[in-house]
């Protein structure tokens, strides 16, 4: 039966890959070994750092922080990311006599899709460990392996737990976005511990140095380095038979949920006529039908779960990262020099994943309405562009409220400075994103919260697109810091928001070409449906 | 001039993909104010050639004239003037049915409060204001095809495009439905639709073309298709070939 299912989902990446997203396959191929490649590159940096006899007291302190890093990552990640990862679309299966045990299992299997980068750090650390003389070397394999296999079955089983706990509530309409900022404060919790000057010794005493090893870092870590058997051992088991009951027991209740009990009832009229306003305003300023797509963005998007959580997270996940990083530093640091600039850049970065990279994501099959209107497909283009700009001030807006309401220090010239910076590295952006939206147009469901397994894939794009986007800018900040002149870093910025302007013009021609030659592919694409397990 | 000219003129039309083709050489003519059943069993090409119509796909070769108009190089100015209703869903599942309207409506050249005034009152006769702020996502399949079909009319075009429009829908909106669109076709608009539903299409359409592997195996008004003793199904059975497959199944 786990044959059939896997079989079935690889047959419907199959076709995926073999016709017309053949391109995408292949960029996809290009992005993820990128990717991965970095993480590699961190597992042999573990290997070598773990294999030193020299570095024992080191390894001694610095395994259980490792392994409580590799924890935090596997656990937090996919949810700050609002990428939890392949999971089953139960939709689909519930309806076949398929024992729930068999489905639970696929489930856990399928948690390996958002940890391969700590994986692979884990695997570094543990050939480290092998080859270190201090630790028995090659002989004492069972004692190195089996801790941290047991480490890795308690992290599938937990993050199998999260995840369906989280989707669960996610659905409530007013709970996903107080859950997510409690989240992200939680997240964000230690750095502004260590920023505040908070005394974290205690702290680092509980979490990695407890003479017990009660947490399962400390005991892999136990373990692994002779500091003890049955103990950590034992302590492994219990953590690991607690996350699989936690883990089950969540799938359970997901496997009993209607997301349609938690549709709530009409909103209050009268903030529904202030959004109402916000919708109509592009309608003042702009003719139909650029109006018209415009308002529907707006409507659709701001409607939109997976937006919605994406966009809180570009302010609030942004602003905080940052803010501890600031707060530590008085002044004349980059960061804390440029604090908004960065916020709202990531904000913009972070907005691309759910807007302008995929403009066409959210639609779907309904996309074909663009092209059987009588609109020429770069009215409805640019309306989306338009939209998502609208989107990216009111994040800027709102990071810039929330900087001021935290009492950061923000110039009037810096304020000025990032919403200038944000709107020319957003026009290079928006300039990618309608070449990636017609070459690489991918379904998206706006009701899953979260992304599936095009996480790696998305970061890649990151890595690969958006240092040229952030290059004209950049080179204005370092004009302007060896110069040490306003006047030249004005210019260089002025220079760049043309070139920015003609590099669009040019990106939406040939994106319209595009979408005329390609329009059958890319319908055929936004209308396609998953196999049994959803990857999107 | 133009008037005069038919309201789809298809010829030689052909969509390949790979070696197969989907629609293989089809030649057809469909008179003004005529409403018209294209008819076919599954995958024989009935969606492929309204998605060519509507230009979502471009043909292989052939040509295609709507409303006396080539569509290659018209596009813009034929789209304004015909109604489609897919068989996939063209709706933005985050909008509510009297906001897709208004949009639908805005996009076909309306202006917005003409548009407005269209919306709901095209809601009301589709019987979908009970809850006014309710989602399209929401709708049941039956609603969606009525917010689809009142979508198709919001521009009052001359030419409707319909794939499947009765799909889901409950017997008093399909009756609706009808009446509306015999309606349109009193009032000079042309109708051209598919659908697997014998019977209606046998009540409404006054000629019908049937389609098998691309190709159109029969054409012609309804009282010259069908006999005295044959239905239209009786006669769509006989040329599209179906046989008593399942009998060879013995343990079925």
């Amino acid at each position: 039966m786990i044959t059939a299912i896997l079989r079935a989902q690889f047959l419907s990446m199959r076709s995926f890959r073999l016709d017309s997203r053949r391109r995408g396959a292949i960029f996809s191929i290009l992005t993820s070994f990128i990717w991965y490649g970095l993480w590699v590159f961190v597992a042999f940096i573990a290997e070598d750092f773990f294999s030193s006899a020299e570095a024992g007291p080191l390894i001694r302190r610095g395994l259980p922080a490792a392994l409580m890093f590799v924890f935090l990552y596997w656990q937090l990640t996919p949810i700050m990311s609002a990428s939890l990862g392949a999971s089953l679309d139960l939709k689909k299966l519930l309806i076949y006599p398929v024992p729930h045990a068999k489905l639970f299992a696929i489930e856990v299997l399928l948690r390996l899709t958002t940890c391969g980068e700590m994986l692979l750090v884990l695997t570094g650390a543990a050939v480290g460990l092998l080859r270190n003389p201090q630790y028995g070397g090659f002989p004492t394999a069972p004692r190195i392996l089996g801790p941290i296999l047991f480490f890795i079955l308690f992290n599938l089983f937990l993050s199998a737990g999260l995840r369906n706990l989280l989707e669960r509530l996610l659905t409530h309409r007013r709970v996903r976005e107080i859950l997510m900022l409690v989240l992200v404060l939680a997240a964000t919790l230690p750095q502004l511990l260590l920023a505040t000057h908070t005394p974290t010794r205690s702290l680092r005493y509980i979490f990695t140095e407890t003479p017990g090893g009660f947490w399962p870092w400390t005991a892999v870590s136990n373990a692994a380095l002779r500091n003890g058997v049955m103990m950590p051992f034992l302590i492994l088991s219990a953590w690991a038979v607690s996350a699989l009951v936690f883990g089950r027991w969540q799938f359970e209740r997901s496997l009993h949920y209607d997301a349609q009990d938690t549709i709530s009832p009409t909103a209050n009229t009268r903030a529904l006529s202030r959004v109402e306003s916000f919708y109509r305003l592009p309608s003042l300023v702009l003719p139909d039908p650029l109006a018209a797509v415009v308002e529907k963005e707006l409507r659709a998007l701001s409607r939109t779960p997976r937006f919605r959580m994406v966009f809180i997270m570009g302010f609030s996940f942004g602003l905080l990262v940052w803010l501890p990083i600031t707060l530590g530093r008085s002044g004349g640091s980059i960061v804390a020099d440029h604090y908004l600039t960065i916020v709202s850049v990531y904000a913009l970065t972070l907005l691309g994943q759910v807007s302008y990279l995929n403009t066409f994501g959210f639609d779907r099959s309904a996309a074909q309405i663009y092209f059987s209107a009588p609109v020429p497909i770069s009215q409805s283009l640019i309306g989306k562009n338009i939209a998502a700009a609208i989107f990216i001030f009111v994040e800027m807006l709102a990071v810039t409220v929330a900087s001021l309401a935290l009492r950061i220090r923000l110039r009037p010239d810096a304020i000025a400075e990032a919403f200038t910076v944000t709107a020319i590295v957003g026009v290079y952006l928006l300039a990618i994103g309608n070449l990636s939206s017609i070459h690489f147009p991918r379904a998206m469901n706006p009701e899953r919260v979260s992304q599936g397994g095009a996480a790696s894939r998305l970061q890649a794009l990151i890595f690969l697109f958006y240092p040229i986007a952030l290059l004209p800018v950049t080179l204005a900040f370092w004009a302007r810091s060896v110069f040490d002149s306003q006047l030249i870093f004005g210019l260089i910025l002025g220079f760049s928001a043309i070139l920015g302007v003609v590099v669009y013009w040019i990106s939406m021609e040939s994106a319209v070409a595009a979408a005329v030659d390609r329009r059958e592919k890319l319908l055929m694409e936004l209308s396609r449906t998953e196999g049994p397990v959803a990857t999107e | 001039m133009q008037d005069a000219a038919a309201a789809i003129e298809i010829h030689d039309l052909r969509k390949l993909y790979g070696p197969k083709g989907a629609v293989d050489g089809l030649t057809l003519t469909v008179p003004r104010g005529s409403f018209f059943g294209f008819l076919g069993p599954n995958g024989a090409g009935k969606s492929t050639t309204i998605r060519m119509l509507t230009g979502l796909i471009p043909p292989t070769s052939g040509t295609i004239a709507l409303l006396g108009m080539p569509l290659a190089e018209h596009e813009l100015e034929i789209k304004r003037r015909i109604g489609l209703v897919p068989d996939e869903s063209l709706l933005f599942d985050r909008l509510t049915g009297v906001e897709f309207l208004e949009f639908v409506g805005r996009m076909y050249g309306l202006a917005r409060p003409v548009a407005r005034e269209r919306a709901r009152e095209l809601l009301e006769l589709f019987e979908l204001t009970a809850q006014p702020r309710q989602l399209i996502a929401e709708y049941s399949k039956g609603m969606r095809k009525r917010v689809a079909m009142a979508a198709s009319l919001i521009h009052r075009p001359e030419l409707f495009l319909m794939d499947e429009p009765f799909e889901g829908v409950d017997a008093v909106g399909a009756r609706l439905m009808k009446d509306i669109l015999l309606d349109q076709v009193r009032q000079g608009a042309t109708i051209f639709l598919t659908s697997h539903v014998l019977e209606v299409v046998e009540r409404l359409c006054d000629r019908v073309a049937i389609i098998n592997e691309g190709k159109i195996v029969r054409e012609g008004a309804m009282h010259d298709l069908r006999s005295a003793s044959e239905t239209l199904e009786d006669v769509f059975v006989r040329l599209v070939g179906a046989g008593h497959a399942f009998e060879r199944l013995d343990w079925l």
